[in-house]
């Protein structure tokens, strides 16, 4: 099959634009821009159908789509001049170190976790969520809600699965001490300076 | 603390339950006897259950009905200008735009009434062209999640998911397979702030959906969209559409044999 023949099966069409809800989803905490995101998804649809012939049938379609948004996602920032994730990535993550793992040594809870955040709602996490670093929300992002596996991550972040372990691993932390201090201090979210000032 | 400096890269992967039982083992062993350790590790698990019980209204934001039409366009523009390749940089469709390209002429021969509090479509004055487009990616949408479920039901059990999902007492049509049509199942659609019944069938294997819109009128039409036809029909304040890739002429006698049939 040539470049300019192809055809894309009905099964693959469908199965990928059952994905659409997700995708933005993605699109959308990748852009934070709804008609961005919208672009994106877009974009991500044209490349998907037309390199439908490489994807390996069985394998997982949802991550190899995921794959090829964030690829999509990279380049555009590049183009832009910005190079946001690997930028910002290691000062954040040696700012994580000391300020979320020093923070969670020193106060030590007295309470179980899950009893402290037990009375979390979804928009206090949703906003703690959002005001992480790029970095970090998008690895537990990609673990915890998407549940996609380390090596799914790591193709999609183009990162080693080291440090696609140790993002998640310092994000939850930064989440934690994020809603820790909401709870403890105001009630409300944390302003964005918990780990990254 | 040596140990604790060993075990520190191990607790993520500890609790995503990704380590071989051999090191998990060994991580239970130093949990016993450290409790910073234990703190650290029961910090990261209260973040994932938080996030995992949360899961539904963290991904409550859907993708607009406009981007699902446009998703669903882009197959066909992507086999016909593969060979051309046109440029990225003039981006790919904007949603609204195509939007707009989808609604010609036939706005002022549909009609849209919305009675009491049932309310389905954000846009009410979109065209016919743009409420088959939704449903015809609602159909590829549904069947796909059909085929990852692997459901099957019976007739009766459709009969009564319409009942309590809709007020809507009804028979499927019997012996479907006079019109070479088998039934697959059947799925409230969300739509906005309402829902619409689906109603899924197979035409010699491939798929034929039935939407029942509670609530709407519109007139009666055949409708060609993304590769798509819908056959359009009312009866008193439910609108029937019937989305299908199969030929037209048989789309309008699958139409017609439901709408005759169905009670």
């Amino acid at each position: 099959m040539g470049e300019g023949l192809h055809q894309v099966s009905p099964a693959f069409e469908a199965g990928a634009l059952a994905l659409v809800d997700s995708l933005y989803r993605a699109a959308l905490r990748l852009t934070r821009v709804p008609t961005d995101a919208e672009d994106l998804v877009q974009e991500t649809y044209l490349k998907a159908f037309r390199a439908a012939g490489r994807f390996e049938p069985g394998t997982n379609l949802r991550a190899w789509l995921f794959t090829i948004l964030h690829n999509t996602a990279r380049n555009r920032a590049r183009d832009r001049g910005r190079d946001t994730v690997d930028v910002d990535s290691e000062v954040v993550e040696r700012a994580a170190d000391t300020r979320a793992f020093g923070a969670g040594r020193s106060g030590t809870p007295e309470t179980p976790e899950t009893l402290l955040l037990r009375d979390t709602m979804a928009p206090e996490l949703q906003a703690a969520v959002d005001a992480l670093p790029d970095a970090f929300r998008q690895a537990v992002w990609l673990r915890d809600v998407e549940e996609f596996s380390y090596a799914e991550i790591a193709a999609m972040l183009a990162i080693p699965v080291g440090t696609v372990m140790s993002r998640i691993s310092r994000g939850r932390r930064a989440l934690y001490e994020r809603l820790r201090s909401a709870q403890s201090v105001t009630g409300r979210p944390a302003p964005a300076g918990v780990i990254d000032d | 603390m040596t140990d604790c400096q060993h075990f520190d890269p191990l607790v993520t992967p500890f609790i995503d339950g990704a380590l071989s039982d051999g090191e998990r083992q060994a991580v239970e062993r130093h949990l016993d006897l450290c409790p910073p350790c234990r703190a650290r590790v029961a910090v990261e698990q209260a973040v994932r259950d938080l996030l995992q019980a949360h899961k539904l209204a963290l991904n409550a934001p859907q993708a607009p009905m406009a981007l699902r039409a446009a998703c669903a366009g882009l197959n066909s523009r992507a086999t016909v200008d593969v060979a051309r390749r046109p440029t990225f940089a003039a981006g790919p469709v904007r949603a609204a735009a195509w939007a707009t390209r989808l609604a010609p002429l036939a706005l002022a021969a549909s009609l849209v009434l919305v009675v009491g509090g049932a309310f389905l479509y954000q846009a009410t004055d979109r065209s016919s062209h743009v409420m088959a487009a939704e449903l015809a990616a609602d159909h590829l949408k549904c069947l796909a999640m059909n085929v990852v479920l692997g459901a099957h039901q019976s007739p009766e059990a459709v009969e009564g998911a319409m009942a309590s999902g809709f007020g809507w007492r009804m028979r499927l049509p019997e012996n479907p397979s006079r019109a070479g049509l088998e039934l697959v199942g059947s799925r409230p659609c969300l739509y906005a702030e309402g829902k619409i019944a689906h109603i899924m069938y197979r035409h010699e294997g491939r798929p034929v959906s039935l939407f029942m819109l509670p609530e709407t009128v519109r007139t009666r039409e055949l409708v060609k969209v993304l590769g798509h036809e819908a056959a359009i029909w009312c009866v008193g304040r439910r609108t029937f559409v019937l989305v299908s890739r199969e030929p037209k002429g048989e789309v309008e006698r699958m139409a017609s044999f439901v709408q005759a049939a169905l009670r």
